[in-house]
């Protein structure tokens, strides 16, 4: 690949969103570039695409496989050894609610966990194009995929959207 | 529920109860019951599966003490069982009782916050038999460590012999076969222990008097143990 | 109709809002880490001090108390027939109540958007975590037998028996665990970016182990619009889980036949109480915070004051809660009852009873209401310390003090605790002290990127002759 990384920090939001354009206009596909910030920017603000998010569903997948694990316990697990206690039926409907209840939560809690751990694919220690100016200055910085022979090219369109830095990023270890 | 084999009944006429505790020494020596010591009984830790309740009524010199023998009442809807996390305790359906199984209980303790009767009895340490009650520990059951839950059975293990026999011989459990330690042991016949389910038995004839009464009752537990009202029995 | 003011104007000096908001004060993102980064490294010998020492404590009472219970029997606490229950069971629920806080703060604040949170989410969500670590202990210090207390837990074992779902404590248990699970995964989440800004501005061992916490974490739109997504299920998810724990833990009580404590009131009763207590320590705790790691430019006299208000709040609806339910008792006529009432008003917990009346209500209603009071250290300090005294107290007058009288008179009883009870007590109230010292100090107490994200948000507009804080709507 003949291409290069390129990251330019600014410190506000508003030349980055202008500079996203800019880098649209000069044939950067949407899929090439990306912001990466201290502070969360919807999409709307940074003037980018709404992405479909798997989160919900996955939750709510989870949930149902945490429901069907109460049912068992609640309807299963008296069939494999019945014990008859205080003149209940062996399968009481309100007290099993609760169980279910519970558990249908705590599959839809651990399961939004693991969804942004796979979403994100966390973690991972490996080499990543990174500035820690970001964490440390919060600074705002576009990651952006150009032609080799277009650097210095970009470099100046960067600077004249009001970047303070333009840098060729090394992937380091996180 | 009349479709169960056995429904054990204990009749307690409290007309004939002395308040004597003969049934409470015979209680602890049957079911190896440990002795807790004058210190912890002050404490509130007797450990009888028995115990004799006694009421004064009247102001002295005109004082009247009635006599409540009080145990498991083996409630066909015990409270103490569906509170129990681990099933330590539960419904017989052969006997119709309330089964304590020692070695399940991790001693949560509820089923005895759980029990209108408090007739529940807890290790709180190892038991003890100094010489020479640990000659006559009863080889029937079990010998219960620290953290258990206990109470009465009914005599369970009496009367499983009395099935197994009458399984052997190949007839039913006759009336009277099975007689629980405090029945055994108490001199004026205060206790009649039996089936309720056969109509002819002692128990079920003594269940159908006037004075029958059980603790209570307004609370649905169903006990299966039944009073016949004092009347004018009392000491002092 | 008079035009003419009835009352004398007066003229209200204005205060610089930034001096008043944090969010209108904002500060270069290099000088907010810094602030964090230096006081998490803030750790004087007073602190070193406090940690043996609570070491220690946490030693006695956990190790050489507990351990000597569990050799020697439950005999060695108080508790007796007819009080199966004793101190432990009451220090479980005032624990769960005190794990409320964060939840509370947090997950309810941040759906109801109220700003003035964001600088104290996650000290209080670290308290829930904490609280629940000591909370869940309890029920296993208080098993008679608790080296089998895995037969809980449902799994198929040799026995073949699974546990008994129609019992209030496998609902406890299995409450609680999604509850622990539920708000310490809620902790790490939003912790996970200022972790991030740890890794990038520590060096060592710190920067070591945050670059492991920190998961590979850079800030990219997709990894933030994952994680705002998750928070905002979580804080969602975890408000019902909340509501279920305190419930579930109230029908430990109010699913047995036992007078005083078979209320169906005892639900809404418990959690009101435990969100009341819950959101007492958050002030407690946050004020010594702020003095012991100088974190006076987050934690500032408006969050104190907004949380005053909360307790003053939750001090009017546990009034109404525990009136409702005494005056069943009180109505009803039942002879236990009765016995329950007196037991209170002039029994052997009377003075306890009516310490918890005024450290509850009275103290309350009369201080909070002012805002000198919400905004000063010690006047906010001591009503919330009361609070928690208060509520304690009530637990164990519920607990403890319930079960001396019952149906049948001789089966009254008395209750009082031992040193083994005491010394356990002081040693998990210990270990959440220990837990919170040692971990604020390993993480960022207060969210960076949330201040942050509330300041870009938060701007002044003027309003006629005001200058009034506007809020911008970024999620």
């Amino acid at each position: 690949m003949s291409d290069t990384v390129l990251l330019a920090l600014f410190d506000d939001v508003e030349p980055v969103a202008d500079t996203l354009d800019s880098l649209r206009r000069e044939g950067i596909s949407e899929n090439d570039m990306v912001v990466v910030s201290g502070v969360p920017y919807p999409a709307r603000v940074l003037g980018r695409p709404m992405v479909w998010e798997r989160l919900p569903l996955i939750a709510i997948s989870g949930a149902f496989v945490g429901f069907l694990v109460g049912v068992f316990l609640n309807a299963g697990t008296p069939l494999l050894y019945p014990v008859h206690v205080g003149g209940q039926p062996l399968i009481p409907l309100p007290p099993s609610l609760v169980i279910t209840y519970e558990f249908t939560m705590m599959g839809l809690i651990v399961s939004t966990f693991l969804g942004v751990l796979w979403e994100s694919t966390f973690p991972s220690y490996g080499p990543k194009y990174y500035e820690r100016r970001i964490s440390s200055e919060g600074d705002i910085g576009i990651l952006f995929r150009c032609p080799q022979e277009r650097v210095a090219e970009f470099e100046t369109l960067m600077r004249e959207n009001g970047a303070e830095d333009v840098v060729e990023p090394e992937a380091k270890t996180l | 529920m009349s479709e169960q084999p056995h429904r054990w009944t204990m009749i307690i006429d409290l007309d004939r109860c002395t308040g004597c505790q003969a049934c409470v020494v015979a209680c602890h020596a049957e079911n190896n019951v440990p002795v807790a010591g004058e210190d912890e009984v002050r404490l509130g830790r007797a450990m009888h599966w028995l115990r004799i309740e006694r009421y004064w009524e009247g102001e002295y010199p005109n004082l009247k003490a009635r006599f409540v023998p009080m145990m498991c009442q083996q409630c066909e809807n015990a409270p103490c069982e569906p509170v129990c996390p681990v099933f330590a305790t539960y419904h017989s359906e052969v006997e119709n009782v309330n089964i304590q199984v020692y070695n399940r209980c991790i001693g949560t303790r509820y089923c005895a916050n759980n029990c209108p009767y408090i007739a529940r009895i807890f290790n709180w340490f190892d038991p003890e038999f100094p010489e020479p009650l640990n000659e006559q520990l009863n080889p029937d059951i079990s010998v219960r460590r620290r953290g258990i839950m206990e109470k009465c059975t009914f005599c369970i293990q009496r009367i499983r012999r009395a099935e197994e026999t009458a399984e052997a011989e190949q007839r039913e459990v006759r009336d009277g076969e099975v007689t629980p330690a405090c029945a055994q042991s108490c001199p004026t016949d205060a206790f009649v222990f039996g089936d309720l389910n056969d109509p002819e038995s002692r128990v079920a004839k003594l269940a159908r008097s006037r004075r029958r009464f059980r603790l209570l009752e307004e609370l649905g537990t169903e006990p299966a143990v039944i009073y016949l009202k004092g009347g004018d029995a009392y000491v002092g | 109709m008079s035009v003419k003011a009835t009352t004398t104007p007066v003229l209200v000096v204005q205060e610089d809002p930034r001096e008043e908001h944090l969010l209108l004060d904002p500060r270069p993102t290099k000088e907010l880490n810094g602030m964090i980064l230096e006081a998490m490294q803030r750790t004087g010998k007073g602190f070193w001090l406090a940690v043996i020492i609570l070491g220690a404590l946490i030693l006695v009472g956990l190790v050489g108390a507990w351990g000597y219970q569990i050799l020697t029997g439950m005999g060695v606490a108080g508790i007796r027939r007819p009080v199966y229950w004793g101190v432990y069971i009451a220090n479980f629920v005032f624990w769960i109540g005190i794990s409320h806080s964060g939840t509370f703060v947090s997950a309810i604040l941040r759906v109801f958007k109220a700003e003035f949170r964001r600088p104290i989410t996650r000290g209080s969500e670290m308290m829930t975590s904490f609280a629940l670590i000591v909370a869940g202990m309890y029920p296993l210090i208080h098993l008679g037998r608790t080296w089998r207390f895995y037969w809980m837990v449902p799994y198929p074992n040799q026995r073949h028996l699974w546990p008994n779902f129609h019992s209030p404590l496998m609902w406890d248990m299995m409450a609680i665990f999604t509850y622990l699970i539920g708000s310490t995964l809620y902790l790490y989440l939003p912790l996970i970016p200022d972790l991030a800004m740890a890794r990038d501005n520590t060096t060592g061992w710190r920067q070591k182990l945050y670059r492991i916490l920190a998961l590979g974490w850079r800030g990219t739109e997709a990894e933030w619009h994952h994680l705002k997504t998750a928070i905002n299920i979580f804080a969602f998810a975890i408000i019902p889980v909340m509501f279920s724990v305190h419930t579930i833990v109230s029908w430990d009580f109010g699913m047995t036949m036992k007078t005083g404590w078979h209320s169906s009131i005892f639900g809404p009763y418990f959690v009101v109480g435990a969100i009341f207590s819950g959101v007492s320590a958050v002030a407690t705790v946050l004020l010594i915070v702020r003095r012991t790691m100088k974190l006076d430019y987050f934690l500032r006299p408006e969050h104190f004051d907004a949380i005053g208000k909360l307790v003053l709040v939750f001090s009017f609806a546990w009034t109404y809660f525990f009136f409702a339910d005494y005056l069943t008792e009180w109505y009803g006529g039942e002879a236990v009852g009765k016995e329950l009432l007196t037991l209170q008003a002039h029994g052997p917990v009377a003075p306890l009873w009516y310490a918890m009346l005024i450290t509850n209500i009275v103290i309350p209603w009369l201080t909070l209401w002012n805002r000198k009071v919400r905004r000063s250290f010690w006047g906010l300090l001591l009503v919330t310390l009361g609070v928690n005294v208060g509520m304690y107290i009530e637990r164990y007058i519920i607990v403890t003090g319930f079960l001396t009288r019952n149906r049948l008179p001789f089966d009254w009883g008395a209750y009082n605790p031992t040193w083994v009870e005491l010394l356990i007590s002081i040693g998990s109230l210990s270990t959440f002290i220990f837990l919170y010292a040692v971990v604020s100090r390993l993480i960022p107490l207060v969210p960076i990127w949330e201040v942050r994200e509330g300041q870009i948000a938060h701007t002044l507009r003027r309003v006629g002759r005001a200058l009034v804080p506007s809020v911008a709507e970024l999620e």
